[in-house]
């Protein structure tokens, strides 16, 4: 499939859409809900920061010499195990007298390093936030305050390898996206389904039209939904008024034949057996009159066939039909018509009247020429209908095939007929996509081959 | 012999009338449906001349009818749209043959002596009986090789005759198919017909059939 085809076709361009929702939907989903439960996290993570810390100022006393010291040790079992990720410190700040002293007391978490704090001075009650190394190079979080015991600045610091946060939001985060894969995996799929049910009828469409075409029925056959029932019933309309069209066109071309005809064969009997210049003139001109008349109409009327689709004419009762009507017409001449069996199924993928012309003219002819025998034989060949028409009369030299097959000619003014017969089965065959061959038959005279498109 | 040719194109059914009329036949004329379908049912036509569109019933219709009450008359119909449907419809309507308008009248009489010949079972176009010969396509008429002259109506009833050798033919028979409808009829001019035709044969070759009719036979 191409590019240019691809773009043209409704459940690409549907499945298009709907996979760019579902993959814009899923992707801000998890930009979302990712960034929520980290903020999460971090409220937590500061929020227990901040407890410890208060913890830390609660329990902070001075002893006897006037030094810093907890009155209680705090709860937390991490604070007491070396580099746990959970470290407390109190760094003395410069005060009177007094120089500024880190780490005066420390969690025996830190064990024997010092939390190197950025210099600063948060104002009595702030609370501070910063990032900074830890003991072992991970990066902590921290948050440090201010508080004066008696004339003793202290900075109170708490802090927590960040670890403790990226941890779960990361754990959060692969379940997150693996649950929104799946999701989106089973919204794609779910839209695929949607996209091929949902639009299953037109693939139903395209096999009734394509039975009407192949002449297998007259008009659209079965249930569709709503939104396409109506373009079905307007077609099936449209057919049809096609149908009816052409059968009043061919009704108006037989009349206006029937109209033309009958005052030639006044003027062609006025003029019959009377030698004058006139009378001859008149004859020329009414058969040639005959000629156009008959010529233009076997045109019209395969033009307007044509164009109708659904066309389909099963072979045997038009043979048979033939068969019976030549057996009568040349029942002076002791003929043997000798038609092979043709199958039921094999049929014509056009109108009745056209194949009864072509099939009629070729073994009129056939009949005409035929000493003894007329054989007609029907096969399918690669979907085309292939029938044989052989006589064992004198066949023609094959110089001149060619020119039998075209307008007007006769090979023989003696024996009646119009001459057109070839002609027009040529014309029609052709219209229909078809070919008449003209060769040597088996039976030594001409065996003439009429192609025709076959219908299922 | 006796022909029926219905057409409703009144100069072309005159001149088909005319056409076969001097071919040596007795010429009926119809120019609608219901006529011909009346005539043909009730008079004894030797063949007819049928054109199939036809004013108040159509020509396929009409001679349906003809073969379903069992009239096998030889039936040539004349058709304006060239296509084998409407032959094939006609032929399977029980048509003999047919021909396209525009025609040429030496085809329409040759189709026509065809059919007769095809229906008395007579192969060949010349009828003989005994040292008398009857060809239909000139109607000439010859003892041992020489011409005889014949007026219409001897023709006809020689004609008839012939086509009918070996067989007995009733007075009333020939009244019926040498003279159309609307002929004066007088079965009492039959046997002026016999007895001149007798004058001009070979003494032997028609021979009465008491108070039945006639029949031809060979003399030898």
């Amino acid at each position: 499939m191409t590019l240019a085809t691809l773009r043209g076709s409704l459940r690409f361009r549907l499945l298009l859409g709907t996979l760019f929702w579902i993959a814009a939907t899923i992707l801000v989903a998890g930009w979302g809900l990712g960034n929520m439960f980290r903020q999460h996290v971090e409220l937590q993570f500061h929020a227990e920061l901040k407890t410890h810390l208060d913890q830390l100022t609660a329990q902070l006393v001075l002893d006897d010499q006037g030094q810093p010291m907890l009155a209680m040790p705090l709860s937390d079992p991490r604070l007491n195990k070396p580099f746990a990720g959970l470290y407390w410190q109190i760094d003395r700040l410069a005060g009177p007298g007094l120089p500024a002293s880190p780490a005066v007391m420390r969690s025996r978490s830190l064990w024997d390093q010092v939390l190197h704090v950025p210099a600063d001075a948060p104002a009595s009650g702030d609370i501070h936030q910063h990032r900074i190394a830890g003991p072992q190079g991970e990066m902590l979080g921290m948050i440090e305050r201010s508080v004066r015991i008696d004339v003793l600045p202290l900075r109170l610091i708490v802090a927590a390898d960040e670890g403790l946060m990226i941890e779960p939001v990361a754990r959060f985060n692969k379940e997150l996206w693996l649950a929104l894969g799946v999701l989106g995996l089973g919204l794609a799929l779910a839209a695929l389904v949607q996209v091929f049910v949902g639009l299953a009828p037109l693939q139903k469409l395209r096999a009734a039209l394509g039975r009407v075409h192949g002449g297998e029925s007259q008009r659209m056959e079965g249930v569709f939904p709503a939104e396409i029932m109506p373009l079905v019933e307007e077609f099936n309309t449209v057919l049809a008024r096609n149908a009816e069209v052409v059968e009043r066109a061919r009704t108006q071309a037989g009349n206006l034949a029937h109209a033309l005809k009958t005052p030639l064969s006044v003027l062609a009997n006025a003029a019959d057996g009377k030698d004058d210049a006139l009378a001859r003139l008149v004859a020329a001109q009414t058969e040639m009159a005959r000629r156009q008349v008959d010529y233009h109409l076997a045109r019209a009327q395969a033009a307007a066939a044509v164009r109708l689709p659904g066309a389909r004419t099963p072979l045997g009762p038009i043979v048979d039909g033939l068969v019976r009507a030549m057996r009568r017409i040349h029942a002076g001449r002791n003929l043997d018509l000798v038609v092979q069996p043709i199958p039921a199924t094999l049929a014509f993928r056009g109108e009745v009247q056209d194949l009864q012309e072509m099939l009629g003219n070729l073994l009129d002819n056939a009949c005409k020429w035929a000493s003894h025998r007329v054989e007609i034989d029907a096969v399918i060949e690669q979907d085309r209908l292939v029938i044989r028409v052989d006589d064992d009369g004198k066949g023609i030299a094959a110089a001149q095939r060619e020119a039998m097959l075209r307008r007007g000619v006769r090979a023989d003014q003696q024996v009646p007929g119009s001459g057109l017969g070839l002609a027009i089965v040529d014309d029609l065959a052709r219209m229909y996509g078809g070919l008449v061959v003209l060769a040597d038959s088996p039976l030594g005279g001409l065996r003439a081959v009429l192609t025709l498109p076959a219908a299922q | 012999m006796r022909i029926m040719v219905v057409e409703d194109e009144p100069m072309l059914a005159e001149h088909l009338a005319e056409g076969v009329r001097e071919a040596g036949y007795a010429v009926d004329v119809a120019h609608n449906g219901l006529d011909a379908h009346f005539m043909g049912d009730t008079e004894p036509f030797d063949a007819v001349v049928l054109d199939l569109g036809l004013p108040q019933m159509d020509g396929i219709t009409v001679l349906k009818k003809w073969r379903d009450a069992g009239r096998t008359m030889p039936v040539l119909i004349l058709t304006a749209r060239d296509n084998w449907h409407e032959k094939v419809a006609g032929i399977d309507a029980g048509a003999d043959d047919y021909l396209t308008k525009p025609f040429h009248m030496e085809e329409l009489l040759a189709r026509l002596r065809a059919l007769i010949r095809r229906a008395g079972g007579h192969a060949s176009a010349e009828l003989a009986c005994g040292p008398v010969t009857l060809d239909t396509r000139n109607n000439r008429v010859t003892v041992e090789g020489r011409a005889l002259t014949l007026t219409s109506h001897e023709y006809r009833v020689l004609a008839y005759l012939m086509h009918h050798a070996g067989e007995v033919v009733s007075r009333s028979d020939l009244v019926e198919h040498i003279y159309a409808q609307d002929f004066d009829r007088d079965s009492n001019t039959v046997e002026v017909f016999i007895g001149r035709l007798r004058k001009k044969l070979p003494p032997g070759l028609i021979e009465t059939v008491r108070g039945m009719g006639y029949r031809l036979v060979n003399p030898q």
